[in-house]
């Protein structure tokens, strides 16, 4: 046996060592920040180019156009505008002839084709508002056509630009929010789509996703780690439970195809479907999460609850459940916002369809916000484009409300404990 | 007034008797043929090396190895006469009636109040807040723990310091009114004056409650009990009373234990 010389910590050797640590340990910080960096960027120039596209699809060239309600052909008795029937009573009265009437009055003959087929709707609004306009000659910013609009937002077609030119020259253009954006529905022609029935579908479409995957998710987590005896069964579900996770999403969409819409009969394009079939992709996601919380609240906290004489259900939702509540809300986040986005498996049960009215219930005809930025984006006219990224940008404004409630809840419930 | 050794030697009043277990784990036996009375008015001690089985005993008493999938008891154990394994012995009620204090001190992470309150409140012990507060602050008295903690009783019970949390502890067992109190190692994870503490809770809670505390300490062991059982690979070497066994063992490996020769 060799006798080991006493270890010299200040030879060369060792300092060539430390060297190198330390230059490692810089190397890898920087390259941390670097990745820090580059997602950060690739994150801003995401939302700079959605918010500069889409925040025109939030604004409307409106034409200011003098109508002269005292001379126009049109008669309307005050006393029905009081009433629920008025706009029946003015659209039966020629209102929209009479603002088109005004519009080729002012810019000549082909006028009221700069304006939006529902300009009328505009002027209707104004003289209910104020039925004293009746008489007078009132000047009113309606919504311009999609051409027009196309044009303002120079890229229009040459004989747009030229018309919008002329307008502008005559101080004629205003712009203004478009407020119908978020209150209408899908429609044919761009000015006049609005966000309102997908928002309202994705927002039902959710409801009943959350409604069923975080029951059954939640008490599938807390059989599985604490009920179910340890068989190579339990086994089986679990390896199942865990592949059904990775399942590419257009496979749920095929499955209730093929189970809700051919063998249950439910309703077509509905909210409820399109639920179901999300909580299916949903579910899987909450069960892992809420078994690995589960697994992580201390095994002395059950023995202290068996110990002064707690059932075991008491043990579980008197204690586990609560401590692993926070983990179960981050994992129904995750797979909450999954499901939000999610457009495959929707369109394999009919959520595609054109649908112009918003859904009144779980069981109507509806559509859902990234189905409908689907649809929108791939629209020939060109006034669908910055309205695609107008709905992306509400899609993400209800993703981050949707998030920031579930974290909220769960600090709510950190804070308790 | 009698003295220790003149109390020690008090006639038996067993609480609980176990005849001829035996525990298993899977095939592994780690309680071999144990037969022992536990007496009302005595202190008992189980000692012995680590990995003797003397947990595993203990967590029969009250059927915490229940939780365990692969035990298995074989015997008898009653409690005042009744076997805690026969099908009619509710599980429940007997944790209830036989508690247990954990080797490392685990509060509910709630308020000291709620640790206290929540053994009375799921079996229905008090009805009334008055009547919990009653049950909250006689418990805390019991356990030692009132006047460091009167002020701060919706204060989180995890914020409490190790012996604290530990008497913590025993007033939440002490709360359901058991008869039986286990405690597992109970000072293992305390630092002296917490310990002597503990003991001093012990000596105070002796005769309301049949105690039996496992410890790795034959010096505790010999402070705080009357009777003294030894176990040693999962069989049951000697039972007897406290002084007898640290001074006199009848048998070879008990006093090579107590004196040092393995451990």
């Amino acid at each position: 046996m060799t006798t080991r010389n006493p270890t010299d910590w200040k030879s060369d050797v060792m300092r060539r060592r430390i060297a190198r640590r330390y230059g490692a340990e810089r190397r890898f910080r920087l390259l941390g920040l670097a990745a820090v960096l580059v997602s950060a960027g690739f994150l801003a120039f995401l939302l700079i180019s959605m918010v500069g596209n889409g925040i025109r699809g939030f604004t409307r060239t409106e034409i200011l156009v003098p109508i002269d309600f005292s001379t126009a052909p049109m008669v309307v008795d005050p006393a029905t505008l009081k009433g629920a029937n008025a706009d029946q009573a003015l659209a039966n009265a020629g209102l929209p002839n009479v603002t088109n009437l005004a519009a080729i009055a002012a810019f000549g003959p082909k006028g009221d084709e700069l304006l939006s087929p529902n300009a009328w709707l505009t002027v209707r609004d104004a003289i209910k508002a104020d039925p004293s306009i009746l008489g007078k000659k009132e000047t009113l910013a309606l919504p311009s056509s999609t051409a027009i609009d196309l044009a303002a937002k120079s890229k229009g077609s040459p004989e747009a630009e030229a018309a919008y030119a002329k307008l502008a020259q005559a101080n004629a253009v205003s712009t203004g929010f478009n407020a119908s954006f978020l209150t209408a529905s899908d429609a044919t022609d761009p000015t006049q789509v609005g966000i309102w029935g997908a928002f309202k579908g994705s927002l039902l479409t959710m409801l009943v996703t959350l409604a069923l995957s975080f029951p059954v998710g939640v008490a599938t987590a807390l059989y599985l780690e604490e009920y179910a005896p340890k068989t190579w069964w339990t086994d089986i579900i679990e390896v199942s439970i865990n592949n059904l996770a990775a399942v590419p999403s257009i496979i749920f969409g095929l499955l209730g195809l093929s189970i809700f819409l051919n063998l249950l009969d439910f309703p077509r394009s509905a909210a409820l479907v399109g639920g179901m079939t999300l909580a299916l992709m949903t579910m899987p996601v909450i069960v892992i999460a809420g078994r690995n919380a589960i697994k992580a609240v201390p095994p002395s906290i059950r023995d202290a609850a068996l110990g002064v004489g707690a059932s075991p259900v008491q043990v579980v939702f008197h204690h586990v459940l609560p401590l692993a509540l926070p983990g179960i809300l981050t994992g129904t986040i995750i797979g909450m916002a999954r499901a939000l986005g999610e457009t495959a498996p929707l369109l394999m049960i009919g959520m595609r369809a054109f649908i112009a009215t918003p859904p009144g219930g779980v069981t109507d005809p509806a559509t859902v916000l990234p189905v409908q930025i689907f649809l929108w984006s791939d629209e020939v006219s060109k006034g669908f484009v910055e309205k695609t990224s107008a709905a992306i940008i509400v899609l993400l404004a209800f993703l981050l409300a949707m998030n920031g409630l579930a974290i909220y809840l769960r600090n709510k419930f950190e804070k308790r404990w | 007034m009698l003295t220790p050794e003149q109390e020690a030697l008090k006639p038996n009043n067993p609480k609980m008797t176990a005849r001829d277990v035996n525990v298993f784990y899977g095939q592994k036996q780690a309680i071999k043929q144990v037969s022992i009375d536990v007496d009302m008015d005595n202190v008992t001690a189980f000692i012995g090396p680590s990995g003797c089985g003397k947990s595993t005993f203990l967590r029969t008493m009250n059927r915490m190895n229940d939780t365990v999938a692969s035990a298995r008891v074989e015997g008898e154990i009653t409690l005042d006469g009744d076997n805690i394994y026969s099908p009619s012995m509710d599980v429940v009620q007997l944790r209830a009636r036989v508690g247990m204090v954990f080797q490392k001190p685990n509060p509910f992470p709630k308020s000291i109040y709620e640790n206290i309150a929540y053994g009375p409140r799921i079996h229905g012990l008090a009805s009334a807040k008055a009547d919990m507060d009653v049950i909250v602050e006689k418990s805390l008295r019991r356990a030692g723990l009132w006047d460091e903690v009167k002020d701060r009783l919706h204060d989180s019970g995890t914020a409490l310091s190790g012996g604290q949390q530990q008497r913590l502890c025993i007033g939440r067992a002490i709360a359901v009114e058991p008869e039986v109190i286990l405690m597992d190692e109970p000072c293992s994870a305390l630092d002296p004056i917490a310990t002597a503490k503990i003991e001093e809770l012990i000596h105070e809670l002796r005769g309301r409650y049949a105690i039996v505390i496992v410890t790795h300490n034959m010096q505790q062991a010999a402070r705080v009990s009357q009777r003294t059982a030894f176990f040693h690979l999962g069989t049951l070497v000697e039972y007897g009373v406290t002084s007898d066994i640290f001074t006199n063992p009848r048998q070879e490996r008990t006093k090579d234990y107590i004196t040092g020769r393995y451990g």
